[in-house]
């Protein structure tokens, strides 16, 4: 990434690693994601256990199963950017949306798993980078998500060399086909103004007083409902400091912001490179549909708003690479990145007609998606909550208003 | 032992290509370039050789603009060793790039020299015939397998009509055919080494290699337009149509 040069700041262009990197992607999601893909069904959530295995064997020989993993254990510092790039170009699939290359590319574990004891990550997050083990993030719950200091009813309670969890999570996706997760709980109420703490605990599916419902959406891969009804972890599952959860569940939010909005970006760029090759070929009334101003228009904005989502996602990527905090950029890419892949999905439907609408395309399904996507990992209002307040608190008036 | 492998810089393979409007070649402005594929399959070929233990470097060689380093990148990101740049003016001719290749190997010292058979954008399949005459090498073309021997190679053929393999004194130059081998791709890490290795840039003065064009080119035309289909309404029409119009029965 060259953002800077001699202290000139010259706006982006990408390393010729990273652009590299970007055509290995392409060419591996062309010559090796699509010829599986092209024979699932329109809704599948995944290929069969075997292609899946062969593209993690291809995707692991071209350094992309130690993503987000930190170098101790093979993978690298500040690879937000890297992630990002990659996320873009394997989203470009109808699995895209949560199963970027049909999961050739590990998720890896949730990040916060590395500041765990050495138990604790070599019995949980070692197993997800070199074995076939997973784990989700259960923070939301039936009051709510986007404030999860507030909004967590659960209720952690110790008892001997044991913690006792009563509450529900929702909307949890993986929950349930996972082999742990790490879970968000209340472990002390709020007294004198003190907001409550919240600890991070280790779940596993087998531990008593925990089961798990599938939550029928939009899309064709559910979340789940935990329900935890005298729910027994052992002392040793507690993740991080008691009461030091509402930071760890920030840290992994946030980390996730950036990526999220690239693949939302990948997706919407290849719906409009799909409507550009149909609006070519296609007649209407007096000539074909790219020389009608309404379509030049539709195609015009899309193009424009994605090449300024991109642009978002990768100053806050750099950012974070940079080891800045970058919670707002995050969010504004998130916003950004998200609103307008749903908006330039939409026209591409426009664009095609009926067929945009038909089966035979993936822009329905993601479509679908993509309506997740402004409410997963923070609601479009949330974000706009977090961008306001920041840019109210440190703006008094400009110059002529001061 | 050492092997060197040509690189050309070309329009990628999935970019549709237009002719300029003032009919003078292709267009090349804002188009995707990449590493001929028949020169993928070269480097592939030598790092195999290498993994194998046969050969110790394998040095990556291009000719022409000075974005070619990109290509000469990618194949150090796959693994070649070191690269070599002779930047030229675009467009340089097969007996020119010979001649280039030729000064650089005499500096060099390679016993194998893997070329593409010909580069997808003029197709020329030149090159490396040229090569081998101007060295005076052994030349396998079109090759499918590579053994190596001792001071010898057994090379695999694709002629008309199946294979034919040929045993041939080392040093040789080979041309790739499409299925020697299937390229890998360039992994993260490696991509991420590339950059620390080193590039020798040089003219073709520096190699006293006289560029002059020997070729004009008259005219670039882009291919005459399909013409859509029509519905027959009977059998008889469409053998007379297959008889009289398209004159094939």
């Amino acid at each position: 990434m060259t953002c800077e040069d001699e202290g000139n700041h010259y706006g982006f262009t990408l390393s010729d690693e990273l652009i590299m990197i970007r055509n290995q992607v392409r060419r591996f999601m062309r010559e090796e994601v699509k010829p599986i893909e092209d024979k699932l069904p329109h809704d599948a959530t995944h290929c069969s256990p075997e292609d899946e295995a062969r593209l993690r064997g291809v995707a692991e020989d071209m350094g992309l199963g130690r993503l987000n993993v930190p170098p101790e254990y093979g993978g690298q510092d500040n690879d937000c950017l890297i992630r990002c790039i990659v996320n873009e170009e394997a989203s470009k699939c109808r699995l895209g949306g949560y199963r970027p290359a049909l999961g050739a590319i590990r998720r890896g574990p949730p990040n916060v798993i590395w500041r765990g004891t050495d138990e604790q990550i070599h019995k949980y997050g070692i197993p997800c980078v070199e074995g076939d083990m997973t784990g989700y993030m259960a923070i939301t719950e039936p009051t709510g998500g986007s404030d999860p200091r507030n909004n967590i009813q659960t209720r952690a309670v110790k008892k001997g060399d044991k913690w006792i969890l009563n509450g529900r999570k929702m909307w949890i996706t993986y929950a349930g086909d996972s082999d742990w997760g790490v879970l968000f709980a209340r472990s002390k109420e709020s007294e004198n103004g003190r907001p409550p703490e919240i600890t991070a605990f280790i779940i596993e599916p087998s531990f008593p007083g925990i089961s798990f419902e599938k939550i029928p959406v939009i899309r064709p891969l559910y979340p789940y409902e935990i329900v935890l009804e005298d729910c027994e972890v052992p002392e040793e599952n507690v993740l991080g400091e008691i009461g030091g959860g509402f930071g760890m569940a920030e840290h992994w939010l946030v980390a996730g912001r950036m990526p999220y909005a690239a693949g939302c970006i990948g997706m919407a760029q290849e719906a409009l490179d799909m409507a550009c090759g149909w609006v070519k070929q296609r007649d209407s009334q007096r000539g074909i549909l790219a020389d009608k101003q309404a379509i030049q228009w539709m195609i015009a904005d899309s193009e424009v708003e994605l090449q300024a989502a991109r642009m978002l996602v990768y100053e806050a990527a750099a950012m974070s690479d940079r080891g800045e905090n970058a919670k707002v950029h995050a969010s504004v890419c998130k916003l950004f990145g998200t609103e307008t892949a749903f908006r330039v999905v939409d026209r591409a439907i426009q664009m095609f007609g009926g067929m945009g609408v038909a089966q035979e395309m993936p822009l329905e399904r993601w479509l679908r998606e993509l309506r997740i996507k402004r409410i997963g990992e923070g609601p479009s209002e949330v974000h706009r909550m977090v961008i306001a307040r920041n840019k109210l608190k440190n703006t008094d008036g400009g110059v002529y208003f001061g | 032992m050492k092997v060197l492998v040509p690189v050309k810089r070309v329009i990628d393979y999935n970019v549709k290509v237009r002719v300029k409007s003032d009919g003078t070649g292709v267009e090349t402005a804002n188009v995707k370039m990449s590493m001929n594929p028949f020169d993928e399959i070269g480097i592939e070929a030598a790092l195999r050789l290498k993994e194998a233990g046969s050969a110790e470097e394998v040095i990556a060689v291009s000719i022409g603009v000075a974005q070619c380093q990109e290509t000469i990148r990618t194949a150090l990101a796959m693994g070649a060793d070191r690269g070599v740049l002779v930047e030229t003016e675009e467009g340089a001719e097969p007996l020119a790039v010979a001649k280039i290749l030729k000064a650089i190997i005499e500096k060099e010292g390679p016993e194998i020299v893997i070329l593409g058979k010909q580069a997808i954008d003029d197709d020329s399949n030149q090159t490396g015939q040229m090569l081998s005459a101007l060295l005076g090498w052994s030349q396998a073309t079109f090759a499918s397998n590579i053994e190596l021997g001792d001071g010898t190679a057994d090379i695999t053929r694709e002629v008309d009509g199946g294979l034919e393999t040929i045993k041939v004194k080392l040093p040789v130059v080979v041309t790739t055919d499409l299925r020697l081998n299937e390229p890998r791709y360039a992994s993260l890490p490696n991509i991420m080494k590339a950059k620390k290795k080193p590039i020798d840039k040089m003219s073709p003065a520096d190699l006293g290699v006289d560029m002059t064009p020997r070729l004009k080119t008259l005219s670039v035309v882009e291919p005459s337009k399909r013409e859509g289909g029509v519905k027959v309404e009977s059998v008889e029409e469409l053998v007379e149509k297959l008889r009289n119009e398209a004159k094939v029965i």
